[in-house]
């Protein structure tokens, strides 16, 4: 008969539970009786003179590295456990990177679609091809187109059982390093933020489009702005940022889709695309682009191959030292997004007195009372954040010098002027006079109220 | 053992350093020790390492990552089964497996977990059942027996904390997965069990076959505040009678889960999205500046059902197609699957800036109420059609618009398809206000109906005679069938 090998164990690596001392038929494990100095727990002692190499204890004992069995001889002391383990058979590789594609896409006429649609469509073209969602008025037609096109690409729509689900569904996805999206709407946005403070925390990327409605709570359906303090301030809990782009065109909600996608796998943190209402129900123009992108897979995925096998996504740092260091390299990503990806669209703002500062479809109100009032002589400029956050100070500083008055305009209660009145101090600018439009409850704010109020500014200026 | 699945230093338990480079960061005779072996031995058994993803939750095993050698992600609390989905639809290949105890899959990640047994996509998941929560400190579980004394039922569980929840009988119940034991670790026959159970459900995976769940009641000692034999032996004789072992369903399944390749082709796409590279034919001479000076605001308002916002789409893509710029806001929410849907439309010479149309150039009302509710807010010297054939007595607006009654319904229903009333109040459009040549209406109407072309004639007709209509040219059948 073959003799079986017999277990050893490391007192340093044993805990005393005595799990193996029931397991053993032939009772050749005791408790041991002395405290090891190492540990401060009791090993238990082996008397293998009745061993038959059983095995039973090495299955009954917990630890990797507490019972195992001496298939070599070897001298019994603490060493390097690489001296008795013998070579791995499969070592590990170090990760690296399958590169992607950009693909030439063919010129093709204006698409007629509404801004969900072509969110959707800019996510495809941006290589998206997993989409997980919940149903949400007024952002589902976005997941519906995702659901209707997907199977044709060989990609991948689930239907999460919640907004909770569907944000830890894409934590998985674009933990595997592929990317993904989703559709939400304001109340649905609040049960992902959870979600998103782990993606951030564990460095995911991940596109999520808020079509923003009427709230606090179940509000309506209309039209609101209201998330804003949310998307530039409140992404969950802890030291949490993300680049927030706020289209105002059905074309804008393809182009920054493609956008997000680029500056998410970028940074390596999540993107917030927010629109009104109106902005996700809105038909008009797309064109869509010259190129699309077949993705990679990063060198950081957890793909499940070889050559990713060493990797760990993972929020969770217990050491205080190092959840500090990881908040500090966060911090520095932070700072490049401030420094490298404001955005913002300036109309007729090189001479303006009154700047008028809005995004979304408000910003489309705005630009059309700048027309209007332009026409009446009045020095009257549009500046459009098309970052929320970073906000884009850097634009806004050389107009300031001639900018008697700001006016925000927003379909909400001023959360875009309190990221004007943050940026102005942390950049210890002289805050010119601000005043404001504002609509709540699903009503934008209509062409005639802004130029009304320009109008009272100006007499009051003048 | 000589296992190669551990890793051999534990980098990631404090750094590696001292004696928790090869321990554990758990207590002696805790459960999650044996479970994790039994793991390691299947993935290594299945010669599956490399294609391991391990979903390590929140709980006492939160640090699971730090002794695998696999790929390894760290779930939120509860929502293991959602990232393991998330994982497994990302790479098929991946062998992805969900590790919760009974705090995280049965409490807080209730919804999660029903949801991915229904899906019933081959994942592995291992339900570690203690009856107690360890992490945060032997609180009161979903599975805590009754009577038993936790930090948080101090006197004991009673009715009014419920009854402990059977998870693997629940999850049994559900058609999506196919295989789900219970199976315990306190002596060596169950030992054996729980290693055979925890190989099979990810044998079934490997396989492409589909979704397994294998409980393990496990023993806290530290928490149940017994040394690990009687933890052991309380697992055994108060557990087992509310979470009896065995195998609770085991349905064979034939290999079905594959996923091809995601698709990158340009051209299948640009088909899928509707792109094309054809030309649109112009017809227009220019701007309609005789409606307004550079943006035209029209509202569409009727029932559900009576085609407002396909009208309304056919505007927007005819005044796209003729090289404007136009939008579309349809009225959405629960009203639009019933009752009244409007839509708001506008045609810019450049740019619209203002899409929605409170004080419409054109209002398209397809019942009475719409004219009512709109009618008086159409701009003084704008265009009002309504349906002649639903809306018998207009009321009289006082300022100076331009009304025409057009018999939308009486003409559709002639043409035997009522559907197309909306295209007859286009023609109607077309003829009282000139906003863009019949061709450009015509294309617009065939690009829509690319997919249904034996719908175009029909429709044709249906914009002939709203022409028709407007010039008096259509008589109103003697008897109506209203």
């Amino acid at each position: 008969m073959k003799s079986r090998p017999k277990p050893y164990v490391f007192p340093e690596y044993c805990k005393g539970c005595g799990r193996c001392i029931d397991s053993c038929p032939k009772g050749c494990i005791t408790m041991g009786k002395e405290v090891n100095p190492l540990t401060g727990l009791i090993p238990i002692e082996l008397s293998l003179d009745q061993c038959s190499g059983c095995g039973l204890c090495i299955s009954a004992c917990p630890e990797p590295f507490g019972l195992r069995a001496q298939e070599t001889e070897f001298e019994f002391e603490l060493t390097d456990p690489k001296s008795f383990n013998g070579p791995r058979p499969k070592p590990l590789v170090k990760p690296f990177a399958i590169p992607g594609e950009v693909i030439p896409f063919a010129q093709t006429e204006s698409l007629v679609t509404k801004g969900t649609y072509a969110s959707a469509i800019g996510a495809l073209l941006a290589g998206c091809r997993h989409f997980f969602g919940y149903p949400i008025t007024p952002s589902t037609e976005g997941a519906e187109l995702m659901a209707k096109l997907l199977p044709d690409l060989d990609g991948v729509f689930i239907q999460a059982v919640s907004e909770v689900a569907t944000v830890n569904m894409m934590y998985g996805c674009s933990g595997a390093g592929l990317p993904c999206m989703t559709f939400t709407s304001s109340p649905g946005f609040s049960l992902m933020l959870e979600g998103i403070s782990y993606s951030i925390g564990a460095e995911l990327p991940g596109v999520f489009v808020n079509i923003m409605r009427g709230g606090p709570g179940l509000g309506n359906l209309g039209p609101e702005q209201a998330d804003i303090k949310l998307v530039c301030r409140g992404l969950g809990h802890g030291n949490t940022h993300a680049i927030v782009l706020a289209p105002y065109t059905p074309q804008e909600m393809l182009d920054l889709t493609m956008l997000a996608f680029e500056l998410t796998f970028k940074y390596r943190n999540p993107v917030i695309i927010v629109g009104d209402g109106y902005m996700g129900q809105m038909t008009g123009r797309v064109n869509l682009p010259k190129t699309m992108i077949k993705p990679g897979i990063p060198e950081w995925a957890v793909y499940g191959d070889e050559s990713h096998r060493g990797n760990l996504i993972c929020s969770i740092e217990l050491n205080e030292a190092d959840l500090e260091r990881n908040n500090i390299h966060i911090n520095n990503k932070y700072r490049q997004m401030t420094q490298n990806e404001q955005r913002a669209d300036l109309y007729h703002c090189d001479d303006a007195e009154i700047i008028l500062m809005a995004c979304n479809t408000p910003a489309r109100m705005a630009k059309g009372a700048v027309r209007e009032l332009r026409k009446q002589g009045l020095k009257v400029g549009l500046f459009r954040p098309i970052t929320l956050w970073p906000f884009p100070i850097d634009l806004l500083k050389p107009i300031l010098s001639h900018t008697k008055q700001i006016i925000t305009v927003e379909a909400g209660n001023g959360q875009l002027e309190d990221e004007l009145r943050m940026a102005l101090s942390h950049h210890n600018l002289e805050c010119p006079s601000i005043d404001h439009v504002r609509r709540f409850g699903g009503i934008l704010p209509q062409l005639k109220e802004i130029i009304e109020k320009v109008i009272s500014v100006e007499e009051v200026l003048a | 053992m000589k296992s190669s699945i551990f890793y051999e230093k534990f980098e990631r338990h404090a750094h590696g350093e001292g004696l928790k480079a090869n321990s554990t960061h758990y207590c002696p005779g805790c459960g999650h020790g044996l479970a994790h072996k039994y793991l390691a031995e299947a993935i290594d058994e299945l010669q599956i390492q490399n294609r391991t993803v391990l979903v390590s939750p929140v709980g006492c095993s939160v640090f699971m990552y730090y002794y695998f050698d696999v790929g390894n992600t760290q779930a939120a609390h509860g929502r293991a089964p959602a990232v393991a989905l998330g994982h497994k639809v990302a790479n098929p290949e991946s062998i992805v497996i969900s590790y919760q105890g009974d705090g995280d899959l049965a409490s807080i990640g209730l919804a999660e977990i029903i949801q991915a047994a229904q899906l019933g996509i081959p994942i592995s998941v291992i339900f570690i059942n203690n009856a107690i929560y360890g992490m945060t400190g032997g609180q009161l579980a979903p599975t805590t027996l009754m009577e038993q004394k936790t930090s948080t039922s101090p006197h004991g569980r009673n009715r009014i904390m419920g009854q402990p929840l059977r998870m693997a009988e629940m999850i049994a119940q559900i058609d999506g997965p196919m295989y789900v034991e219970r199976v315990a670790l306190f002596d060596n026959k169950q030992r054996n069990h729980a290693k055979k159970a925890i190989k099979k459900g990810i044998q079934l995976q490997v396989e492409g076959r589909g979704f397994s769940f294998v409980e393990v009641l496990a023993e806290c000692p530290t928490h149940l505040k017994m040394t690990p034999q009687e933890a052991e032996i309380w697992v055994r004789d108060k557990m087992l009678p509310v979470f009896p072992l065995g195998v609770k369903k085991d349905e064979p399944r034939e290999p079905w889960f594959k996923l091809n390749k995601p698709n990158f082709d340009p051209n299948k796409l640009k088909e899928l999205v509707g792109g094309t590279s054809d030309k649109v034919a112009r017809f227009s001479p220019g701007f309609p500046h005789h409606i307004s000076p550079s943006d035209i605001s029209l509202k569409l308002a009727g029932s559900g059902g009576d085609g407002a916002q396909t009208a309304a789409m056919l505007i927007t893509r005819a005044g796209i197609n003729e090289g404007f710029d136009a939008t579309h806001i349809p009225s959405y929410g629960p009203e639009s699957r019933g009752g009244t849907s409007y839509a708001d439309v506008h045609v810019a010479e450049t740019e619209v800036l203002s899409p929605a149309s409170p004080n419409p150039n054109i209002l398209i009302a397809f019942n009475a109420p719409s004219l009512a509710k709109f009618g008086p807010h159409v701009q003084n010297g704008g265009t009002i059609i309504y349906d002649s054939s639903i809306i018998t007595a207009p009321p009289i607006f006082n300022h100076g618009t331009i009304i025409y009654g057009i018999p939308f319904t009486q003409i559709a229903m002639d043409l035997g398809k009522v559907m197309v009333k909306n295209i007859v109040a286009l023609g109607a459009l077309h003829a009282a206000t000139d906003i863009f040549p019949k061709e450009t209406f015509l294309t617009a109407i065939r690009q829509a109906l690319k997919d249904k072309c034996a719908m175009i004639p029909i429709n044709e007709e249906a914009f002939e005679w709203g022409i028709r209509a407007y010039n008096g040219e259509y008589e109103f059948p003697g008897e109506s069938v209203l």
